[in-house]
């Protein structure tokens, strides 16, 4: 093979183990044949050694492996062998842990959870299913689709255009999107769940939360249990969420 | 690996690395910090799901990527490159030149690659997975993984080469 064609082969080089490859090995030995050659070769190896160093070397966020344990933490009790009287106590312990297990919230139940997943998918991926500006197209859409349109929305956010919307997912519970135009290109996204899908839900004054680059504000009403997202401008979210 | 021990476990031992991939396809902290939560989030709902689980963390880096490429929505269909069209394309590298370089710097330069190429060649970088193991992570042949990594990196070359010019200490650039 010519000098160029070896380069190719061997930019894939990263360590022995790629000379598995008959092709790279091919051009490693060629390499070791061609004293130019050989010579770019460890100057690239040089450099990808570099390389990686540095892209090992990419700060990790301190707190990312505490968020994402905390975001899912299940309690697994564990039996082991011990005298009677331990094992009873243990027994014990573990019931009182079953119980405990059984009557706290699921992944899936937590609100925090909720809130985060939900407003981080529209961050990601911010895709409607109907755009429209007409409010009642917009339930007509959610209602033929099993979600919730029994929302209350606040009288503020009830003037704002409406830019479309769409039915998302929390596990298995419908969750209704709908998309406004805050003006000077500000969306405003609300999403509406039944509130007994959660069982942390904010109570009283709209919670507000930076999630992501969204600031949002979460309240419930008997129904329903809402979380209205926007640019990370609190006083302009408590505008447009429900009077207190 | 159901529990509350082997998911702290998983966590402990592929959250930095799968950061540093995100981070690496996004150059978007926030972005790759919540792609990284999301892809435990999948695990710990779908994880159950995998019977070998000596193929977790490939299952991890391959939702990630997944979940990335979900973001991206791309409408267009990416070329095939083949490995000899890479030819006339490899700019040499000086190890003088990377030298001058900071991580920050690498990242801009990654993510100014074609999107096609920054995943295979984070992956070639960042884990030591063999060619096949890339392959199936981003669920495309493995003649594709090889001509991508190829070109990838002699785009990022020239990259490299535009973000650092020779010759000029990085601490006297403008």
């Amino acid at each position: 093979m010519s000098p160029e064609q070896a380069k190719q082969l061997l930019l894939l080089y990263r360590s022995r183990r790629d000379l598995e490859d008959p092709e790279i090995k091919a051009a490693f030995d060629q390499a070791r044949r061609d004293p130019e050659l050989q010579q770019w070769f460890e100057g690239h190896c040089a450099a990808q050694r570099k390389l990686k160093e540095h892209l090992s070397n990419l700060p990790v966020p301190r707190d990312l492996q505490h968020t994402i344990l905390t975001g899912r933490k299940i309690v697994r009790p564990t039996f082991w062998s011990r005298p009677a009287w331990l094992a009873a106590a243990a027994v014990i312990a573990i019931l009182a842990g079953v119980a405990a297990l059984w009557l706290r919230p699921t992944p899936f139940q937590r609100f925090d959870l909720y809130r985060s997943r939900i407003v981080s998918t529209v961050w990601r991926e911010y895709r409607m299913d109907i755009e429209t500006n007409e409010l009642s197209a917009v339930q007509s859409y959610l209602a033929k689709s099993g979600a919730s349109t029994n929302y209350i929305l606040p009288d503020k956010l009830r003037d704002l255009p409406v830019t479309g919307g769409g039915k998302l997912k929390w596990g298995d519970e419908p969750v209704s999107m709908v998309c406004f135009d805050g003006g000077g290109q500000q969306m405003l996204f609300l999403f509406v769940m039944n509130r007994n899908a959660v069982k942390d839900e904010p109570e009283g004054r709209p919670e507000l939360r930076k999630v992501n680059q969204f600031q949002t504000a979460s309240w419930t009403d008997r129904t329903n249990v809402y979380i209205l997202a926007g640019p990370d401008d609190p006083a302009f979210l408590e505008k447009y969420g429900p009077v207190q | 690996m159901t529990g509350s021990g082997d998911f702290e476990n998983l966590v402990d031992l592929h959250y930095a690395g799968l950061y540093r991939f995100a981070l690496s396809l996004t150059r978007d902290e926030n972005h790759a910090a919540d792609l990284t939560q999301q892809t435990f989030y999948i695990w710990a709902a779908k994880g159950h799901q995998l019977q070998d689980r000596t193929k977790a963390k490939s299952w991890l880096y391959t939702t990630l990527h997944r979940e990335f490429l979900a973001g991206q929505r791309r409408q267009h269909r990416f070329r095939h490159y083949e490995l000899n069209e890479v030819s006339g394309e490899l700019p040499p590298i000086d190890p003088a030149l990377v030298n001058q370089l900071d991580s920050q710097a690498l990242l801009v330069s990654l993510s100014q690659m074609d999107p096609l190429f920054r995943a295979p060649v984070a992956l070639f970088y960042l884990e030591d997975y063999s060619y096949k193991e890339i392959a199936e992570i981003l669920e495309v042949p493995l003649g594709t993984v090889k001509s991508r990594i190829a070109r990838g990196l002699a785009q990022l070359h020239t990259l490299i080469i535009k973000v650092v010019p020779r010759g000029e200490p990085k601490g006297e650039r403008a």
